[in-house]
């Protein structure tokens, strides 16, 4: 932690808390009607995305899953246009073409959510491929969750990545299940980074709600990246407070379960504990920090439920690179 | 002031039948309590009480659509007036 300086701290921290309400606030708006089409809640995995997203820059790009509002917000994307693509307004960070699943602008290196289990690391892996071809000083970052490290595409991504020494993070968002279907019920082996180190890459097991630990493996990584040394597995685990969509009635876990971890290991309570010892903030300003957040949520909403729908007339932009020429 | 509501579920769920109200205007209810049965397209489902208090007027009658996301009735915490 020598080098967390005060700023970065304060950033992180709001970055997590900005998270957890946006996904909290958005499932009760989700479950009164208002998010067409439904949504995966990330909160408990803040620190994945932050941790893996502060440790990298601006134009690196990343692929994402269908659980993807946490790595959208935590590269930067604001609460308001984010929501407002929950809502697939014009406001969107997709243009109201996406909806919850498909946040994307690939023009800044971010190139989706997607409902396809185990693509991001594909999408990302070929985004690698190309910034090798061009030459750019830059990675790409393929997330994938548990459920998604038991599909083939996945691992012949990873392999490609190993052989051809690619700049590709793969980052397991591992929280734990795959719908209703443990992680420990279903992985051969029972351990993913001695899995993947089989296909020659630096593969590490780290704690997921640990963002200053997800930070500096990710750094590291991008460093190797750039240095031409090839790809990195990461198999951050953490774990979802929420259903795997909104309004699951689950019965595949405890309520114990849950609470152990939302009590023992929460990403926000733990680096506030850091924050606060480190001298950075008192409770107080913490609680004034959150009070902030609360307030950009509900501008975010107001903005989204205010804001147009795409106009019918545009309907076949963004369908082509634009220059096809497709009409109504 | 909590609000018991039906929830929208699934891509395209418009509407659900009120099977049965379990709980009177004035009955008190404790968390978890079953108020009312609903019918969606899919199954039948539960509406429970997620806080203690006393339940305020019926907004729907049994065998009344509701539309996915409206409010059916609030539980009212000691002191608050619907
Ligand atoms: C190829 C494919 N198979 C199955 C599904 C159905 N499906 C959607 S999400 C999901 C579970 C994914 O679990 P995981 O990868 O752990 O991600 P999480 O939901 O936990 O974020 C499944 C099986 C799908 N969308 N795509
Ligand atoms: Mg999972």
């Amino acid at each position: 932690m020598s080098n967390l300086d005060k700023s970065t701290a304060l950033s992180l921290l709001r970055q997590m808390m900005v998270i957890r309400d946006f996904e909290e606030t958005a499932d009760k708006l989700c479950l009164r009607g208002k998010v067409p089409g439904g949504m995966h809640n990330s909160s408990g995995q803040e620190a994945v995305a932050v941790g893996t997203l502060s440790a990298i820059a601006k134009d690196d790009v990343i692929a994402t899953t269908h659980r993807s509002h946490h790595h959208t917000l935590a590269k930067g994307y604001s609460a308001k246009s984010v929501m407002a693509e929950l809502f697939t307004k014009a406001t969107g960070i997709s243009h109201g073409r996406g909806g919850s699943m498909h946040l994307a602008e690939v023009t800044e290196g971010h190139f989706g959510g997607n409902g396809i289990v185990g693509a991001g690391v594909g999408i990302a892996m070929g985004a690698a491929l190309g910034i090798q071809h061009i030459g750019d000083k830059k990675i790409a970052v393929g997330f994938v969750g548990d459920g998604g490290m038991n599909t083939g595409r996945t691992w012949e991504s990873i392999n490609m990545a190993s052989i051809w020494k690619l700049p590709l993070i793969i980052l397991v968002d591992n929280n734990q299940y795959a719908v209703e279907t443990f992680v420990g019920r279903v992985t051969g082996g029972g351990d993913l980074a001695k899995r993947a180190s089989g296909f020659g890459l630096p593969a590490y097991n780290i704690d997921g709600q640990d963002v200053l630990e997800v930070r500096k493996y990710v750094t590291e990584a991008r460093e190797r990246a750039l240095a031409g040394e090839g790809p990195t597995f990461i198999n951050a685990l953490t774990y979802r407070y929420y259903g795997h969509n909104v309004g699951e009635k689950g019965q595949y876990r405890t309520q114990e379960e849950i609470a152990q971890w939302r009590t023992t290991q929460d990403p926000i309570d733990k680096f506030t504990g850091v924050v606060i010892s480190s001298g950075f903030a008192t409770q107080a300003e913490v609680d004034e920090l959150r009070a902030s957040v609360r307030k950009e949520i509900d501008e975010a909403v107001a903005y989204a439920e205010s804001s147009p729908e795409p106009e019918i007339a545009s309907i076949t932009q963004g369908v082509d690179s634009g220059k096809l020429g497709v009409q109504l | 002031m909590e609000e018991i509501f039906v929830p929208a579920l699934g891509m395209a769920m418009d509407n659900a039948m009120l099977l049965e109200w379990l709980k009177q205007p004035g009955d008190t209810v404790n968390a978890g309590d079953v108020v009312a049965v609903i019918e969606t397209d899919k199954t039948t489902l539960d509406l429970p009480a997620e806080t203690s208090g006393v339940l305020g007027k019926h907004r729907y009658a049994a065998n009344e659509e509701v539309p996915a996301g409206n409010t059916i009735a609030v539980v009212l915490a000691p002191g608050e007036v619907e």
